[in-house]
């Protein structure tokens, strides 16, 4: 975490609020997600179409899998992993139409996994609402080997790839859904500044 | 700014009210190949005043040979599209401005829905050959008064081909903009020309659609409106001048002599820009680039369409 | 302009040095006796014959071995050079404006010739001939951009202009000031100018994005930008920080003169025409302390200007040998005017 300034490639996330106007909303969850989908459902229901893909996660605080098909059976098709729904995301997009409104909730690397598939489809990074439930773990990104270190909770990690210690920066890719990491030693090897878990 | 000298080689009348005008370098030299959607200024001088008026290039982007303009006849214009019908004639030779593009194509669009209007089909002849050259899917959908006003159609035909839709408003054929727009697949955007009734229109559909506003492009230049005279104060240059009722703000202070910045000339693009000092009276927005609040402010003011109706107004120039 | 060309590097043994034609014409960047960031755009317009800025794009002394240097970044880290897809028309207009200008400026050293779209391209000094069709990607060895880029001194980022904003979406980077374009490629004007501070907030960069979505063909714009580099080194990306970040702390009093470059970028911003894009060209220029003071004036200023830099300022440009730097220069500053 970067205090000195603000680093305005870090993505901000927002609470997810049905769109008034549209043709269709497409509601994409994973795990501690599914809380956002039920804040969704608490809000007036939209009149246009509405169809959702849910990817249970184990590391899920409650069964929203269950909540959700309790509520809305016929909308919500439920997953048993993020690949699944990911997969099955991508053979259903073509059948979408401009108009329909995309939601996406869950871990920061599940938001940007969905992203890339809708990306594909000339879908733009505006039209995608996005938020960020459950954990705050980063998937870094070393510069040195190319590795990409998932499930990141920590201000500094070892590289999976070059085992170099990495200090995790704000500065986010949105093509490699990860954040910058840099060697943190580079110029005192071994002077590691204090590790502190801050993305629990 | 820089300017390219040029001279008509042709002019052709192409219905009623339009008239297309070839323009080529006057020294033979290649002109710059231009993006699709482009438009030039041409510099005319209307009994001793420059006139600067824009017009959309239809020619192909890639012809360094010439460029290709076509003008509709206005009869309540300020002058530059009765000039160009009246007076231009093969040999005619004006100051034009390099291509600007303010109308341009998405790069990442997966489908393209051009939607012209009238005259406002001009600009959509230069990205048809660009949407050729990338074999982009597209389709343009052109709207005119009657079949004798269908400017292009022929060319049109030819260039796109079954891409292509023509309605005719005599013959009772209007674009229904709901069905238009409303199965098109993710990745399509959508861009408008043409009168604003029609541009309206179109924008309304949709959003009420749910279209993202960035998958929606529509180039609407404004004219300068006529308006009530009023003076200016130009507190750096210290020059005061008079906009007199037939002359916009931006054309009275390059009358002064003073070298303000411009582009569009539209009201478009922001580039004219100037900060209001001061103002006894009220600032008169003509213009589609500031935001509400801006204009609320009193603060800001577009020289190139809009106006002040007040004693005095000072701007920092 | 000498056509004799340095063997010199700027890595492992750093063999660099500027002769005394190349320390003369060296684009020494500062008006005053301080420094803030400014939008200091200004036309790309002809100046003075012999300097940096007497022709569109600057060929000097170090061209070949600035080629050579960029060749092995590529080849260790071919991901200097990438490209989204939609970029291959911004490509071809870069290619043409690079050679269009290099051919026209240095007739002895760059050839083109245009038959219709058939083009033949010879560049003498590194011995490279080529005739491919302009708009066809396969008549070319590699992409157009990675092709002329490598064949042009400094970084080249290809801007996709839309909503109002600009991407980079291409680019070829192999001498940049510390930043990633893995990371950054893609990324949005607001995004890659992330990690800069002070300026976000003094309102400078959306000015100059305001300037920049209405740059006009025909009309190139440029600035100067500065840093500061140990030893005369090109690559100084995050991606070999490894290699050149130890370096920071090498610093003596005995070493400053030798060691310690200051890094000035030409950068020059030209509209692009078939893809109304931008492209935007980083051109460094260095000089050691030792070959700076030579110049007596430059050397009084720079010393004002570094004794006064604004502490976050010399944190971001990662000036950790500030102060000795500093300390070393005093003794060429009289206090008396440095112009």
């Amino acid at each position: 975490m970067e205090r000195q300034y603000w680093i305005r490639s870090k993505p901000v996330y927002t609470s997810l609020l049905w769109h008034e106007k549209a043709t269709a909303h497409l509601v994409i969850a994973e795990g501690d997600g599914g809380m956002a989908v039920l804040k969704l459902l608490q809000q007036k229901y939209p009149t246009q179409v509405v169809r959702g893909f849910y990817a249970k996660s184990s590391d899920s605080l409650k069964n929203y899998a269950d909540i959700i098909s309790s509520l809305i059976p016929d909308e919500f098709t439920v997953f048993a992993n993020a690949n699944d729904a990911l997969k099955s995301l991508k053979n259903s997009l073509a059948e979408y139409h401009m108009g329909t409104r995309f939601y996406v909730a869950g871990s920061e690397a599940f938001i940007w996994q969905v992203a890339k598939e809708l990306y594909d489809f000339g879908v733009q990074d505006d039209d995608i609402e996005k938020e960020l439930c459950g954990t705050l773990a980063r998937s870094v990104y070393c510069v040195h080997c190319k590795a990409i270190t998932h499930n990141v909770h920590h201000n500094i990690v070892n590289c999976t790839g070059c085992q170099r210690k990495l200090f995790v920066r704000d500065h986010f890719s949105r093509r490699l859904g990860a954040y910058m990491g840099l060697m943190v030693d580079a110029e005192q090897p071994g002077d590691i500044p204090t590790i502190n878990e801050v993305y629990p | 700014m820089s300017h390219l000298n040029v001279k008509v080689a042709a002019i052709e009348q192409v219905t009623e009210y339009v008239k297309h005008f070839t323009l080529v370098s006057e020294n033979g030299e290649k002109l710059p190949s231009f993006s699709g959607g482009s438009h030039v200024v041409l510099a005319l001088n209307i009994k001793g005043r420059i006139h600067r008026n824009p017009y959309s290039l239809m020619s192909s982007p890639l012809n360094t040979e010439n460029y290709g303009v076509s003008v509709r006849k206005q009869e309540l214009s300020r002058g530059g599209s009765v000039f160009m019908h009246e007076q231009i004639e093969v040999g005619s030779r004006f100051q034009i401005t390099y291509p600007v593009n303010l109308f341009s194509l998405s790069k990442l669009s997966h489908k393209n829905i051009l939607i012209a209007g009238g005259i406002g089909i001009t600009p959509f002849l230069s990205q048809i050959v660009d949407l050729n050259r990338t074999q982009t899917d597209y389709e343009l959908h052109y709207a005119y008064r009657s079949p004798e006003h269908g400017a292009f159609r022929e060319e049109i035909q030819e260039m796109c081909g079954d891409r292509s839709h023509f309605y005719v408003a005599s013959d009772g054929q209007l674009i229904d903009f709901n069905d238009l727009l409303s199965e098109q697949p993710l990745g399509t955007h959508v861009y408008v020309c043409g009168p604003e009734p029609m541009v309206n229109a179109m924008i309304a559909a949709a959003r009420e659609l749910g279209w993202p506003e960035k998958h929606i492009h529509n180039e609407q230049f404004t004219a300068p409106q006529i308006g009530e005279s009023f003076k200016v104060k130009l507190a750096i240059s210290n020059i005061e001048l008079e906009v007199p009722t037939d002359m916009s703000m931006l054309e009275a202070i390059e009358e002064a002599g003073v070298d303000a910045p411009f582009l569009c000339r539209g009201g478009a693009c922001g580039r004219c820009e100037l900060e209001v000092v001061a103002c006894d009276g009220s600032i008169i927005h003509h213009d589609n680039y500031l935001t509400d609040a801006e204009k609320n402010s009193g603060k800001k003011i577009m020289p190139c369409v809009s106006r002040a109706k007040c004693q005095n107004i000072v701007v920092n120039l | 302009m000498s056509q004799t060309f340095k063997k010199e590097t700027f890595r492992d043994d750093y063999t660099f040095s500027n002769s005394a034609e190349a320390i003369k014409r060296f684009p020494f960047p500062f008006p005053e006796d301080e420094y803030m960031y400014s939008v200091n755009i200004e036309p790309h317009v002809k100046t003075a014959v012999g300097s940096v800025t007497e022709f569109v794009i600057d060929v000097d002394e170090h061209y070949v071995a600035e080629c050579e240097d960029k060749k092995i970044t590529l080849e260790r880290d071919p991901d200097r050079y990438l490209s989204l897809p939609h970029m291959m028309d911004a490509q071809w207009d870069t290619l043409e404006l690079i050679m269009d200008s290099m051919s026209h400026d240095y007739p002895d050293l760059f050839k083109l010739t245009k038959d219709g779209d058939n083009w033949t391209w010879i560049n003498k000094p590194l011995g490279i001939t080529n005739t491919f069709v302009f708009g066809d990607a396969s008549s070319l060895p590699m992409d157009p951009l990675k092709y002329i880029g490598c064949q042009a001194q400094g970084d080249w980022v290809v801007l996709d202009q839309r909503d109002n904003n600009l991407f980079a979406d291409a680019a070829i980077v192999t001498s940049q000031a510390d930043w990633s374009l893995a990371i950054d490629v893609g990324m949005s004007y607001q995004e890659w100018h992330g990690p800069v501070p002070i300026a976000n907030e003094i309102g400078v960069f959306d000015r100059a994005l305001k300037y920049l979505l209405n740059l006009q063909l025909g009309s190139p714009v440029r600035r100067l930008n500065w840093t500061m580099t140990i030893n005369p080194r090109l690559d100084t990306s995050p991606e070999s920080y490894p290699l050149w970040g130890p370096d920071r702390l090498s610093i003596t009093p005995e070493n400053v003169g030798d060691k310690v470059h200051l890094r000035v970028e030409l950068q020059t911003l030209f509209r692009l025409p078939r893809s109304n894009g931008i492209v935007f060209g980083i051109r460094g220029y260095l000089i050691s302390m030792n070959e700076l003071v030579t110049n007596p004036f430059w050397a009084k200023r720079f010393h004002r200007i570094l004794k006064g830099l604004h502490p976050e300022l010399a944190e971001y440009k990662g000036l950790s040998f500030k102060d000795v730097t500093v300390d070393w220069l005093s003794k060429y500053d009289d206090g008396t005017p440095s112009q």
